[in-house]
């Protein structure tokens, strides 16, 4: 248990934050998938009466992470913005005094699902928008987990959630990172964002994240 | 013009009846403008009392052979639609009869909209309809007008909706109606409950008179005796065991009802009675709630023209126009109550004179001290009460967006009306101005949201929807006060969907793959394909399909069938076994004498037992499911003051389980956590702990309109907006905890989950009780159930970290093991 985890994946170090996110050191990103910016104004846009602060706090995760790690870009894998309803003027204000506190950090964002209906960020964000996969060293980023042929796919799109099971039946559900030989998920990053729960398949590993902390698990 | 008694004497006349004295009091009460209640067992014709008082007192009031039918006069609510068409044809016996030009019509969701249309133009003279769409046609613009001409109002079984929100509904629909019309006639008919009083009050805060129908009915109640005793009841199965026996008396009889408590229960039974006799296909049919309409209307019709030797049925036919062929009920598990109980078992020997018999079917060996037990209590009348729920702010928000549909409302008037229901006596200011505050910008934590408004203020102080899209959206909604997301089932064709089987709930479908089986309808279908929230299937031969599991149905075993069980227990700890079922289930109960003890009436019986899962703590109060949940809560929060754990809970209707994976002195703790003191404090914080009031807040986001259910055929476009009401849950407790939604889901879980009331009531009555500690070497007939038990809550007190770690140490284990 820690609020960071060491792994070795194609001779690559990665390290799996508990603060549901992926950092390279050796590249100096930050990977995060599935932030869903603009879910709840989305809600409340169709009078569904969603409270506000959701955005405020996934933001300032991101902000902790990036003061906390040395990062010249974040990659984001899919899934920044919800929905084309919840690009309010508020949230997007909120999103662009973030972006100036981050000045000289450069993003990219690769288009999922969730982008393709909201529409690509305002331009004044300065973020790179790009369809995946994005090739770089030995992953393939991108949203959706299709397998690749040449490369290890890191990828979100799926809010992996592990069903954890104890003696006295004791059972907790938790965002999780799942990696494998071919394809590695990343947990949802956004605050208000549902999971679904994964069945690990042999070869493939399991790192469980709450409180801001990483465990790995054995399935 | 004819004197009012002149028309229903001939008419009952011409069948062979006579009217019975409260029949007479009925018509003379309403004939002097009064409202009342009518309550009496099934079958004694509390329909035609009602109807005939009707036809006599508001027909002779019209000119006859007007051009058109008389304008509305009789709105007759009925708490299920499948129940309308059953009513419609037995009103409308009388008006064909003695000619009376009145229309008939039925307005419910299964309304055609040629039909609709039609109401439209001209209402009928009387119109058949259920709760939501009352409250649907009170949003109409010309609602008022339409209703203009309204004279009496017929809630028929009203004891089906006095306990629910969906008779909160009705109290403020009647509200707008009253307010129309202050000399509103205003009827009430339920079966015999234990608290009449209360449920004429509800039904009418300014007053009326309660009438009492003919009780004469004579009730049998026998037990079929299971050939072998397990000692180890299991009650997880579905009582498939007394599968010959269950044949045997549906083979012996004519014609017969078999009850069953939940439908997956029902769809298993029919389909093993059917491979038990091949033959009997045809004959014998399914009946539940999720089945399609026409199947239903088909079963209905079949079994009253006695084409039907036996249907297999859930709570969908506890009530409803006379099933006269019915010979006898077979109840399947425990009837939980006795006002369910005689009431199914009214199903039978329909016709007056004639007695009722049900035959209790017992799915595990403790049910047969049950069933002892509700034979006694079946004898001593002992009925249960029924309270209606109050201040319900998902369904105030609700109304509140209903009546800013069409003409809207005015704020001060519309809280005069809504405080003159029932429900809503006590409802504060500061709560309405909340409610309102809701529908309007969606409350304080909304508050500088532009983009956000349901209903808006105009300048002339009329609060409307705000627009054309969200009023169909709200309109789709009021039906969902009782049903969870479900989704069609359709036979796959070629090019289109084909017949429509039914509905099932979302969260099934959703666990399905393509190709896998499930059981429905009494077919084994496989899963082809889902799309806008129809699931197309086929027809399968696969051998192991899938039962779908609907939410609901876990009654709580009522107090009065729980006091009578401790007393058959008592006598059998004194060596006493009166009657063939306790007789048969003497040896299970010798053995937990043997192993533990068996509790009497003076004594609660705390077991313990340590096993490779953990600390067990099994405690027998007999105060039913939902008492026993609270308590049990109570009990781990109270334990977990002293030091950080976390429990799993398991109850059932005799005891409660808690297993803890540490160990627990519970021998010297006990008496201590069993106090009565601080219970609604130390009950609140138990709450924070546990799951149990995000479990209610899935209903209450329905209702308010927090999770939308999708327009049928066009799920795309609602993608975006659709997410778990545990989500809601998480994200309201971090961002807005003044919530009153939030609030309300505790207050329900106090009130209707765990009964607070009741809950300190039972500590009081197990304070005077002896404890007596068991130490168990393994666990007994009585704690094996609870062991066995699937469903559980968790609470927990532990910080997450230190629950995850010791969770994954413990997978450690098992897995080091298994290498």
């Amino acid at each position: 248990m820690s609020h960071c985890l060491n792994i070795d994946v194609q001779g690559e170090q990665l390290w799996l934050l508990g603060d549901k996110a992926l950092y390279w050191p050796a590249r100096r990103v930050m990977l995060v998938a599935d932030v869903h910016i603009g879910k709840a104004a989305a809600f409340r846009a169709q009078h569904l009466p969603v409270p506000r602060g959701t955005t405020q706090s996934t933001l300032q995760r991101l902000d902790r992470l990036l003061t906390s790690y040395p990062c010249e870009e974040l990659i984001v894998l899919g899934d920044f913005l919800h929905a084309r309803t919840g690009r309010a003027a508020a949230t997007l204000e909120r999103v662009r005094q973030w972006r100036e506190q981050h000045a000289r950090l450069k993003i990219t964002l690769i288009r999922g699902n969730h982008d393709l209906h909201a529409g690509d960020p305002p331009e004044g964000l300065r973020i790179d928008v790009l369809d995946g996969p994005l090739l770089l060293g030995p992953f393939a980023l991108q949203h959706e987990p299709e397998p690749h042929a040449t490369h290890l796919v890191l990828a979100g799109h799926v809010h992996p959630v592990y069903v954890l099971r104890g003696r006295a039946r004791q059972r907790l559900r938790l965002p999780c990172f799942v990696i494998g030989e071919r394809l590695g998920l990343l947990p949802a990053f956004g605050d208000f964002t549902g999971g679904w729960a994964v069945q690990p398949q042999p070869g493939e590993r399991v790192y469980l994240t709450a409180d801001a902390q990483v465990w790995p698990v054995k399935p | 013009m004819r004197k009012p008694s002149d028309l229903a004497g001939p008419w009952f006349a011409t069948r062979g009846w006579k009217p019975f004295a409260f029949q007479k009091r009925v018509w003379a009460a309403v004939a002097r403008g009064e409202s009342g209640l009518l309550h009496a067992s099934t079958g004694a014709g509390k329909t035609y009392a009602l109807w005939l008082a009707a036809l006599q007192h508001l027909h002779a009031q019209d000119t006859p052979r007007a051009k058109h039918p008389a304008p509305l006069q009789v709105l007759w609510i009925t708490p299920m639609r499948a129940l309308a068409a059953d009513t419609a044809r037995a009103l409308q016996a009388p008006l064909d009869a003695l000619q009376i030009h009145w229309s008939l019509g039925v307005r419910s969701g299964d309304t055609s909209s040629a039909e609709r249309a039609r109401q439209s133009r001209r209402m009928p003279s009387a119109l058949i309809t259920t709760p939501e769409s009352l409250t649907l046609l009170l949003t109409r613009d010309a609602a008022q007008s339409e209703f203009a001409s309204l004279r009496l109002v017929v809630v028929d079984e009203w004891h089906e909706l006095l306990g629910n929100k969906r008779g909160v509904q009705l109290q403020l629909a009647l509200a707008r109606l009253r307010r129309w019309h202050p000399g509103l006639i205003v009827w009430g008919i339920s079966a015999t409950l234990g608290n009449l009083e209360h449920a004429r009050d509800v039904l009418l805060p300014e007053g009326g008179c309660l009438v009492q129908g003919r009780q004469d009915k004579r009730i049998e109640v026998d037990t079929l005796l299971p050939e072998a005793i397990e000692r180890f009841p299991w009650a997880g199965h579905m009582g498939l065991k007394m599968l010959a026996q269950v044949r045997d008396e549906v083979a012996r009889s004519s014609s017969c009802l078999v009850f069953t408590n939940t439908r997956a229960q029902a769809e298993l039974w029919y389909q093993a009675l059917l491979e038990a006799r091949p033959d009997w296909a045809g004959i014998i049919a399914l009946h539940h709630a999720s089945l399609a309409r026409e199947t239903r209307n088909w079963v209905e019709q079949s079994l009253k023209q006695g084409q039907l030797k036996a249907v297999v049925c859930t709570s969908s036919l506890d009530l409803g126009v006379d099933f006269l062929p019915v010979e006898r009920v077979l109840q399947i598990g425990s009837a939980k109550g006795m006002a369910r109980l005689m009431q199914r078992a009214g199903r039978s020997g329909h016709a007056p004179g004639r007695p009722s018999r049900v035959t209790l079917v017992p799915t595990h060996s403790l049910e047969l001290v049950e069933a002892a037990a509700a034979r006694e209590a079946v004898a001593a009348r002992q009925i249960e009460a029924r309270r209606s729920p109050a201040l319900c702010m998902d369904v105030l928000v609700q109304h509140l967006v209903s009546m800013a549909l069409g003409v809207g409302f005015r704020p001060a008037q519309l809280l005069e009306e809504v405080r003159s229901t029932w429900a809503y006596r006590h409802l504060r200011d500061e709560q309405w101005q909340w409610a309102l505050e809701f529908v309007h910008n969606g409350g304080a934590s909304l508050g500088a949201y532009p983009d956000y408004h349901r209903v808006i203020e105009a300048p002339d102080g009329v609060w409307r929807v705000a627009n054309a899209r969200l009023a169909r959206r709200h309109r789709m909604g009021i039906g969902t006060i009782v049903s969870d997301a479900s989704i069609q089932l359709k036979f796959w064709s070629k090019g289109g969907g084909g017949r429509n089987l039914g509905s099932v709930e979302e969260a099934f479908v959703a666990r399905l793959r393509p190709g896998d089986a499930f059981l429905f309808a009494g077919r084994t279908l496989e899963l082809v394909r889902i799309d806008n929230m129809t699931a197309y299937v086929r027809r399968s031969t696969a051998r192991k399909p899938a039962v779908p599991r609907w939410n609901g149905g876990r009654m709580p075993l009522s107090s009065e069938l729980a006091r009578a069980v401790v007393e058959q227990l008592d006598s059998a700890a004194h060596g006493r076994y009166h009657g063939p079922a306790m007789q048969a289930v003497k040896p299970l109960l010798e053995l937990q004498r043997r192993w533990s003890v068996i509790p009497t009436h003076d004594m609660l019986l705390a077991e313990t037992w340590t096993s490779r899962q953990g600390c067990h703590l099994f405690l027998y109060p007999f105060a039913g499911r939902t008492t026993h949940l609270g308590l049990a809560s109570l009990l781990a929060w109270r334990y977990s003051r002293s030091q950080p754990a976390s429990f799993s809970i398991a109850v059932n209707d005799y005891g409660l389980e808690l297993l803890c994976p540490g160990e627990v002195p519970w021998a010297a703790m006990l008496p201590d956590l069993l106090s009565p003191d601080e219970l609604l404090e130390d009950v609140l914080a138990s709450l924070n702990a546990g799951e149990m009031a995000m479990r209610r807040f899935r209903e209450i986001a329905q209702i308010s309109g927090l999770v939308f259910g999708g327009y049928p055929g066009s799920h795309k476009s609602t993608r975006q907006i659709q997410a778990s009401s545990g989500l809601f849950f998480e994200v309201f407790r971090q961002h807005d905890a003044g919530n009153l939604l939030l609030g309300q889901a505790r207050d329900e879980v106090l009130n209707a989950e765990l009964e607070i009331d009741r809950l300190a009531q039972v500590l009081s009555r197990l304070g005077g009780l002896r404890l007596h500690l068991q130490p168990l070497a393994r666990p007994g007939p009585l704690a094996f159930p609870l062991l066995v038990e699937g469903m559980r809550e968790t609470l927990s007190t532990e910080k997450l970290a230190d629950r995850i770690a010791r969770m994954v140490a413990d997978l450690e284990k098992a897995a080091s093991r298994e290498r």
